[in-house]
This record gives C-alpha cells, sequence and structure tokens, in this order.
C-alpha cells in the first residue's frame, strides 16, 4: 500500500504520509477490527463496575448508573471461594511457582527436540514426531485417568513436580512443532559448517543454535505462559491442594451449579487473572517485534 | 521437686499441643458461592467446636468435584471426605471398595429412625452405610412474582394444573414473559419431573422412574405428561436458550416474568435481592394435598483409609453434620430442608417449612430421577427430553426413546 | 568400522537428547490410546472393567444422534473457524505491517482475547448475542426496528456464533504468529519488487506468502488442533444448545466421562475422533514424505 509509485518504503513516517484511499482503506479495517476485538472488554469492564441490581436489569450496554468500586475488591480479596472468602489472590503466588518452570522446562525441551529432529534426523526420530504431533489433538480429559495412574505409581501425583510434569507433557507437541519448524528454515551450510569446525552435538545446540532462537523462544513463551496461566483443569487434578493455581479460585468464584452469580465481581476477577498475561504481551511485544526483524524469522 | 515441676509442665503442654490438633478432616464439596459459603461454615464451625481441624478444598461445579474426588481417591491422595449427590453417583466406587463406611456412627444415632426411606435407600447399600446425608432440595418448586400476579389481574395462586396454564395465559395476555427458564437440559429435566409428579402423580412417576414399567412409559397417562411439559415451551421466551438459572430468576425479582419451576435454591437469588417469601414471591410446592416431594440432595461419603486419625475425623464429621441443630442452621442458610424428620423448623422461612411438612408424610416421598437412574440413563432421559423441548418430535417416539433409554 | 562407530555413536547422542521425547510419547501419549482402546471395547462405567463387549459402545455410538450431530457440527465449525481465523490474522498482520501508528496498542487490542479465560468473555458473548437483551436488542433500540440477530438461540446457526467467538479469541495469535514472519522478510524485496514494477497485493500473493509457508503452517496445526479440542466455548457459550444443536464430539466425550459415568463411551468417541483426524492427515504426510525422500535422492 504505497504512497505514490517509486517512493522508497523507509521514507515513510507515520505522520508524514498522504491520506491516500488506501492509506483511509488500511486505519478503517484496522479501527472496525479494533472495535469488534474490543466490545466484549467494554462490557466486562461496564458490569464490573455495576451493581447487582443494575445488572439484573440486563441492559448489558448500558454505562453504570452508579460507579461501584466494590466487586474488585471483593474479587481479589473477598469473594467466597468456599469455607474461605479471601478472594482470588490467594492462588497467585501458586500459579507463579508453577508457570516459571513450566515454561522453562517445555521450551528447553522443545528447542532441543526440534534441534535433534531437523539437524541430526536420527534413524525412528521423524516417526516419534508424527506420533508426537498426533498426540496434539487428544483431548486432555481423555488423558486424565492414565496419567493420574502414571504418575500416582511413580509418586509425582498431587504436588508440584508432578503438575509441571504434566504441563511438559501436554506442551511438547506445541513446543517441538515451533522449534523444528523454525530450525528447519535456518541454512543446513550454519550447521555444516560447524560441524567441521568440530563442534559436537551439545556443544551446537547451547553455542549456536540456542542463541539463535531467541525470536522463536519469545513467542513460545507468550504461548506457554498464557496457556499455563490459564489452565484450569491439569493444575486442579495434578498440583496437589497446597499448590492449586489462581484459576481454581477463580473458577469457584465464578461457577456455582446452585448458588447465586455476582457477574460483576465474576467479570472483575477474569480481568484480574488475566494481567498476568497481558502484561507479559505488552512488555514482550517490543523484543518480540524488534528481535524477529534482527534474527530474522527467514521466511 | 522444681525438676518434676517443670517436667510435669512441660509433659501438660505438649499434651495440650497434642489435643489442641484435632482430627483433620479435608473436605472436597463444591459450595463456592456466598450464600453456600455461609452454608458449609456451619459445618466446618459445628466441626472444629467438636475438636476437629476443617481443611477446605472446595472445587466449583458438582461433575467436576466429584471427577476430582475420585481422580484423587485413584492416585492414592484420597480427601477425607467428598461430596455426591443423593443418588447413584457413588455406586461404583462403592463397588470398588473404595469408600470406608459409617455403620458404627449410623447405628449409634439411630440414622434409620429419623432419615426419609427414600434417602435411607441411597445411603444404605448392601447393609452398609456408605454415604452421610446432609440436606433435602426439591428441584420442582414453581415460583411466582406477586408484582406480575397483580399486573396480571391473577388473584389467587393456582391450585391445580389447570389453573396454572390459565394463570400463564393472563400472565401471556398482561405482556409479561409467562414462564421464566433457563434452556439448559438440566433445567428442561426439572420441568419434566415437575409435571410429571404434578400431571402423573405419585405412583406413575415411581413406575416410570422407579420400576421403569415399558407399559407405563407406553400409555395414555405419561403422554398426557410430555404433552403437558410440551405445551409448557409455548410460555416461555424467545431469549431462553442457554440461560442461567439465575437470570430466569431475575426475571421473577423485576417482575418481568410471572413463573418459574426451580429448586428451593432459588431463595438464594430473592433474598440477595431484598425480596421475601410470602411478600414479594410466592412459593408452590406441588398441586393438590397429596402433592408429592420430590427428594433431590447432597451426601458426603468416606474414601477409604486405615489411618486411625483419619478414621476419627470421618466419624466425627458424620456425627456433627447429622446433629439436629446443625441441620437447621445449614439448611436455613442453603434454602434447603434438613435431611431430619424430627427436627424443629420454627427458624424455616415459610417455604422450607411448608417443605418439611410434606416431606414427613412418607406416602408423599419421591426420589429425584438420579435417585432411581444411574448417571448415563438419567443423561440420555434429559438429551430426549431436551430435544422434544426444543423440537417438534412427535410423542409416540419420544415416549419409544424414553423407553431404550431407561432400558439400559 | 571406524566411521561406523563414529555414525552409531553420534545417533546415540541424538537419541539421548530425545528421551524424554521418547518417553512422553511412548508412555503417556501411545500408552493413553492404547489404554482408551481398550476401555473402549468393555462396558466400563465410571473405572475400567474387564468385561469386554465387542463393538457395542462403537454401535450405540452411530445410533446416537448427539453424536452424529456433533460430528456435522465439527466439520462446518473447523472449516468456517481455520479459514477465517487464518484470513482475518494475516489482513491484521499485513495492515499493522504498513508503519501504522500506535502499532503497540493496536497489537494488544487484538491479542488480549487470548489472554482471558472463557468461562467469562464465553458468558458475555451469550449475553451479546441473546435477542433479548444483547445486539439485537440494542439496535433495535437505536432504531433499526426490523434488525434480527437471534442465531444463539437458532438450532440452525448456532454453530455460527461459535465461530464468532472462538475468532475473536484467537485470530489475535494467528496476526501474531503471521506479523513475525512478514517482520522477518528481507526489506530488499520490497525494493526489488517496485524497481520491478509489480503491484503490492500480487506482491504479497505470489511472493510474499509463499515466503511465509512454514508459520502458516505451523498456525494452521495449532488452529487444527482447537477445532478438535473446542470444548470450553461451546460450554460457556450455548452448553451444547439451543437442545443439543450445538455440540460437539469433545464435549459429547466429556459429558460421558465424568457425568455420565459411562468412560467406556466416551473412549470409543475419542477413538473415533483420532482415527478421524488420522485420515484427514494421513495422505498429507504421505505425500510430504514422498516429496521429502525425492528431494534427498535426487
Amino acid at each position: 500500500m504505497s504512497a505514490a509509485p517509486g517512493r522508497p518504503r523507509q521514507a515513510r513516517a507515520p505522520g508524514g504520509v498522504r491520506l491516500t484511499p488506501a492509506r483511509i482503506g488500511i486505519y478503517a479495517f484496522l479501527l472496525t477490527a479494533a472495535l469488534f476485538f474490543l466490545l466484549p472488554l467494554y462490557i466486562m469492564l461496564v458490569t464490573s463496575f455495576k451493581t447487582m441490581d443494575e445488572i439484573r436489569l440486563g441492559n448489558i450496554f448500558a454505562l453504570p448508573l452508579s460507579v461501584t468500586l466494590e466487586p474488585w475488591m471483593i474479587a481479589w480479596s473477598q469473594a467466597c471461594t468456599g469455607v474461605n472468602c479471601n478472594g482470588i489472590r490467594g492462588g497467585f503466588w501458586n500459579s507463579v511457582l508453577i508457570v516459571i518452570p513450566s515454561t522453562v522446562l517445555p521450551i528447553l525441551l522443545g528447542a532441543l527436540n526440534g534441534y535433534a529432529l531437523s539437524f541430526w534426523k536420527p534413524r525412528g526420530s521423524q516417526a516419534l514426531f508424527a506420533i508426537l504431533m498426533i498426540g496434539a489433538f487428544i483431548p486432555v480429559q481423555v488423558m486424565m485417568y492414565p496419567l493420574v495412574r502414571i504418575l500416582a505409581s511413580v509418586g509425582l501425583f498431587s504436588s508440584l513436580p508432578g503438575i509441571v510434569t504434566v504441563h511438559i507433557i501436554f506442551s511438547m507437541p506445541v513446543m517441538t512443532l515451533l522449534f523444528r519448524n523454525y530450525y528447519l528454515s535456518i541454512p543446513q551450510e550454519l550447521f555444516k559448517a560447524a560441524r567441521i569446525d568440530g563442534g559436537g552435538f551439545w556443544r551446537i545446540f547451547a553455542q549456536l543454535m540456542l542463541p539463535m532462537s531467541t525470536p522463536m523462544i519469545i513467542v513460545a513463551a507468550i504461548m506457554q505462559v498464557t496457556g499455563v496461566w490459564n489452565d484450569y483443569i491439569l493444575g486442579l487434578v495434578f498440583a496437589g491442594r497446597d499448590n492449586l493455581p489462581m484459576t481454581v479460585q477463580l473458577n469457584n468464584v465464578i461457577n456455582t451449579t446452585t448458588g447465586e452469580r455476582l457477574y460483576n465481581v465474576n467479570m472483575a476477577a477474569t480481568i484480574l487473572t488475566s494481567m498476568v498475561p497481558l502484561a507479559i504481551y505488552f512488555f514482550s511485544g517490543r523484543w518480540f517485534v524488534r528481535g524477529i526483524a534482527a534474527g530474522a524469522v527467514k521466511g | 521437686m522444681k525438676l518434676k515441676l517443670l517436667t510435669l509442665a512441660l509433659f501438660m503442654g505438649l499434651g495440650a499441643l497434642a489435643h489442641a490438633a484435632g482430627p483433620k478432616a479435608e473436605v472436597i464439596h463444591w459450595w463456592t458461592s456466598g450464600g453456600e459459603s455461609a452454608a458449609v461454615k456451619q459445618f466446618s464451625q459445628a466441626y472444629t467446636t467438636a475438636g476437629g481441624v476443617w481443611v477446605d478444598t472446595a472445587i466449583a461445579l458438582g461433575e467436576q468435584a466429584r471427577s476430582v474426588a475420585i481422580n484423587r481417591i485413584i492416585g492414592g491422595n484420597p480427601p477425607t471426605a467428598a461430596q455426591f449427590n443423593t443418588s447413584k453417583q457413588f455406586l461404583d466406587i462403592v463397588e470398588q471398595g473404595m469408600l470406608n463406611n459409617v455403620d458404627e456412627i449410623a447405628l449409634r444415632d439411630g440414622w434409620d429412625k429419623f432419615l426419609p426411606e427414600t434417602v435411607l435407600n441411597v445411603v444404605r447399600v448392601k447393609g452398609h452405610f456408605y454415604a452421610a446425608p446432609v440436606n433435602i432440595h426439591m428441584p420442582t418448586w414453581i415460583w411466582y412474582s406477586k408484582s406480575a400476579f397483580k399486573k396480571a389481574g391473577i388473584t389467587a395462586e393456582p391450585k391445580s394444573m389447570d389453573e396454572m396454564f390459565a394463570a400463564l395465559d393472563k400472565l401471556k395476555a398482561a405482556g409479561l414473559i409467562p414462564l421464566a427458564h433457563g434452556g439448559q437440559p438440566w433445567q428442561e429435566n426439572i420441568v419434566f419431573t415437575a409435571m410429571l409428579a404434578n400431571v402423573g402423580g405419585t405412583e406413575l412417576y415411581l413406575k416410570v422412574m422407579r420400576d421403569r414399567d415399558p407399559a407405563a412409559i407406553q400409555g395414555d397417562a405419561f403422554r398426557k405428561v410430555l404433552t403437558s411439559y410440551k405445551r409448557l415451551q409455548s410460555y416461555v421466551d424467545k431469549g431462553a436458550p442457554g440461560r442461567n438459572w439465575n437470570d430466569a430468576t431475575a426475571l421473577l425479582i423485576t417482575g418481568k416474568a410471572g413463573m418459574q419451576i426451580m429448586g428451593d435454591w432459588a431463595k438464594g437469588e430473592f433474598a440477595l435481592a431484598n425480596q421475601a417469601p410470602g411478600k414479594d414471591y410466592g412459593c408452590i410446592a406441588g398441586f393438590g394435598a397429596r402433592s408429592p416431594y420430590v427428594i433431590q440432595g447432597d451426601v458426603f461419603v468416606f474414601p477409604k483409609t486405615s489411618d486411625a486419625e483419619a478414621i476419627k475425623a470421618q466419624k466425627l464429621l458424620a456425627s456433627v453434620m447429622l446433629s439436629p441443630a446443625v441441620q437447621v442452621e445449614f439448611s436455613n442458610k442453603k434454602g434447603s430442608i434438613p435431611v431430619r424428620t424430627d427436627v424443629d423448623s420454627s427458624r424455616l422461612d415459610i417455604c422450607a417449612q411448608q417443605g418439611l411438612t410434606i416431606m414427613k408424610d412418607k406416602s408423599r416421598q419421591l426420589g429425584n430421577g438420579e435417585v432411581y437412574l444411574n448417571p448415563d440413563q438419567n443423561g440420555s432421559l434429559s438429551d430426549i427430553l431436551t430435544a422434544y423441548w426444543n423440537k417438534n418430535v412427535p410423542v409416540e417416539k419420544v415416549q419409544k426413546d424414553i423407553l431404550a433409554a431407561l432400558k439400559r | 568400522m571406524k566411521a561406523r562407530l563414529l555414525h552409531l555413536s553420534r545417533q546415540l547422542v541424538s537419541w539421548s537428547a530425545l528421551l524424554p521425547m521418547a518417553l512422553t510419547v511412548l508412555v503417556a501419549y501411545l500408552g493413553t490410546v492404547l489404554w482408551s482402546l481398550k476401555v473402549s471395547l468393555t462396558n466400563s462405567r465410571t473405572f475400567p472393567s474387564d468385561e469386554y463387549v465387542g463393538l457395542a459402545q462403537y454401535e450405540r455410538l452411530f445410533n446416537n444422534d448427539r453424536w452424529l450431530l456433533s460430528l456435522e457440527n465439527l466439520a462446518l465449525y473447523g472449516v468456517l473457524f481455520i479459514a477465517i481465523c487464518m484470513l482475518l490474522g494475516f489482513l491484521l498482520a499485513v495492515f499493522i505491517d504498513q508503519k501504522v501508528m500506535a502499532e503497540g496498542a493496536l497489537r494488544t487490542v487484538f491479542l488480549y482475547p487470548y489472554a482471558m479465560s472463557f468461562v467469562a468473555t464465553g458468558l458475555v458473548w451469550q449475553w451479546m448475542l441473546n435477542p433479548g437483551n444483547g445486539i439485537q436488542q440494542a439496535l433495535r433500540q437505536l432504531g433499526w426496528q426490523d434488525f434480527t440477530f437471534d442465531w444463539i438461540i437458532d438450532q440452525d446457526m448456532v454453530m455460527y456464533t461459535i465461530v464468532i467467538a472462538t475468532v475473536w479469541q484467537a485470530s489475535g495469535l494467528v496476526m501474531a504468529m503471521l506479523l513475525a514472519g512478514l517482520r522477518g522478510i528481507d526489506e530488499e524485496i520490497w525494493k526489488a519488487a517496485r524497481i520491478d514494477g509489480i503491484p503490492t497485493w500480487r506482491v504479497y500473493v505470489s511472493i510474499v506468502l509463499p515466503m511465509l509457508a512454514p508459520s502458516v503452517a505451523t498456525v494452521f496445526v495449532l488452529l487444527f488442533t482447537a477445532v478438535i479440542k473446542l470444548f470450553d466455548s461451546v460450554v460457556s457459550m450455548t452448553q451444547g444448545g439451543p437442545g443439543t444443536a450445538s455440540e460437539v464430539p469433545a464435549k459429547f466425550i466429556m459429558d460421558h466421562l465424568f457425568g455420565r459415568a459411562n468412560i467406556a463411551l466416551a473412549s470409543a468417541g475419542s477413538m473415533v475422533l483420532l482415527l478421524t483426524v488420522l485420515a484427514l492427515v494421513a495422505p498429507f504426510l504421505y505425500a510430504r514424505s514422498r516429496a521429502r525422500r525425492r528431494e534427498e535422492r535426487g
């Protein structure tokens, strides 16, 4: 969508661009899309500042008649999640303790797997990879019972190492796929040169490939942090009572079979819980783009 | 001498410490909302007063909580007690020998003397008591908004099914939503159960649900039940599919709808909006002087363990949860009625008092579908009812499908 | 001889690194599939039993209207979801790449749905699409008296509402991954294309898109797995309704695993689902491996 034929791409600065129909078209599309994306957030925010009486009246788009911050305070520290009414904050550190190893280890393993699969290609590894990818299609709950038995037999059930192991298992297909496809786009000459220089399997990985993978590590981190932070079912079953993540409290606040539902508190709690992944997106966005442009995810 | 005194003091101190930590009970349940929390606190506080330590593991949604309980039993890390419904849900784990029984407490406290027969038959399996029942809910109460009735010119509470249809017509004419409903399978199940109880009657109900008698299921009386059920669908507003039951109750609270068929937990929503029974809304248990009381409820089971402290905790839980005072306090907060037929009901609200009176009459006790059907059969029945509610299926086909589903 | 030993030792080193993956695949994934297969041939209820009943569960499965409808729904949903997500994600990535103002803010706007738990956002979509007090009502109040948008209560249209809500949630991630790919394309390509006088849209279609192929492939696989595992969205938006109109296989399997205490039927369902995936993927994988073998040979 160039301004005029012949003008070089870099010379276009955002401010000094001629408003051609094409340019207007771009902005129109982006703004319309932004409205579509923001509408649910608007409703969530607006609902979270209303009183239940107002919500019962059913006008979801209306701005609150009387703004109240109570739902937010209740969500964080007073909402009932069982006998205890301490809001969702209780699980925050548990979630952090689960997320960190469950992001670092899967990324490392994914990179290792991708590296071995794309450069070394030992006999039979392609078949193994194919089966791994098929595994990505199995719904989590189907694997629940066998996994419970397996983990119980090695004494890892209901523990922090247990939940981290489970996260590693479930994220392996995607992580491996990400890195394998990434490494496939790196020229084989680089690898061959390193081999000639006398590099072994681990040396080449640690000193050459891993440093080159920064852009993909960032993408993988975004996906994994979001996935693990928002995970509910795995943490619920495998983490053990003392390590239950924040999503369990969130679900206890939101869901109830025959109890009353406080929609304003639910919305506030959801937004609060999503703050961590959102912060990660916001801050990693810089590296994400800059790193990509510099490190080149070659097409 | 001083040394002796010191040693004595030390031992007494240690003894006090050992006593301070009473039997620890980790309890899995699904009571997570504010009202439910206030109710389960009655149990945890009573248990603590009796000397125990309550460790709370609340997990939202019954199906989720039960599956976690089962997974933990399989994984070797069972809770001390886990909540189930008064139903066949826990028969499989009894069969696998994964539960401790509480015969000692049941016999000591005389459960067979004050538990209604329907409940007794559920918790007593092969002569042993495997579950401690803690409350009775009735899912088929008929609620009505007094302001909506006034607007539609309905002066008296409907006393029969025909009068109810007449009232619904009047509400429709007044421009209100006659029947507030949430289009979710379990809610349709409730409406059906209400029709089976009120239009079909106690005998037909038992023949269909408990005996699964083919003649009854394919008969005219049951057909009338099904058509009444389908007829109610025409009184429901277009926005009903998928709606949460609370949002349907909200329609009554704001006077936009006239009636709702829902369990007694609905009182919690009314209370939250500061509405009182008898004043802002009315409750009808059923039509006729012999209307049945459909029994649904919650129980606690005790996973198998040979740890002496855990067994002590299980016994203490079972006895505390069924003690009369605790029963009344719990039900008061929960909206249910006590599971004991011998308690003083003066502290309960008028709807609950009405319910308790009916429930005490043995001839009017009926179990909810899940009391007689296993989860698979109940689920298949739900599927057929939901399909019938939402589509135009000939009623004879529905009868045939139900026959096939219940035969499993 | 020495070369052989060296080759073997290299294989061993690679395999030792792949040990976690091998363990995971064999024990966790393959083990589960075999276990599921075994259970699907029994009459297990809450717990696995050893009473074999042959293919009875599969028979029951294919006589079940709900299951058949769920497969139909998934096929329709899958095609629409993947196509729209890819298109929307691609367009968003391309347009954002045009050095627009407030790019960071726009990126966050498109990505934030992915960060939020669908339990709450699903409810918001249910509210928005409800004819009584959602978008239909709002537009009617603004003056468009005849506007109807009640797909969510219409048995024939409800799956489209699920498409809308899940596209909202996933397009941001597609955009992020394709944007990463776009940003990696050399500026030189653009310069060369402009010198050659090729119109911009042509550059995108004939040059850029092929270069993005690996990213597109990864995105496609991710979307495909999301389609097969579609569950949370349906539960929080429509509960499978109205009636059973928005039933999907994962929900059918889940309901029978826990609620209905019938793990045999649920396992039969997951086996069928898995076989369907294999049937769709196998020809593609076969073609790829043949192409690669041809490459390596020639």
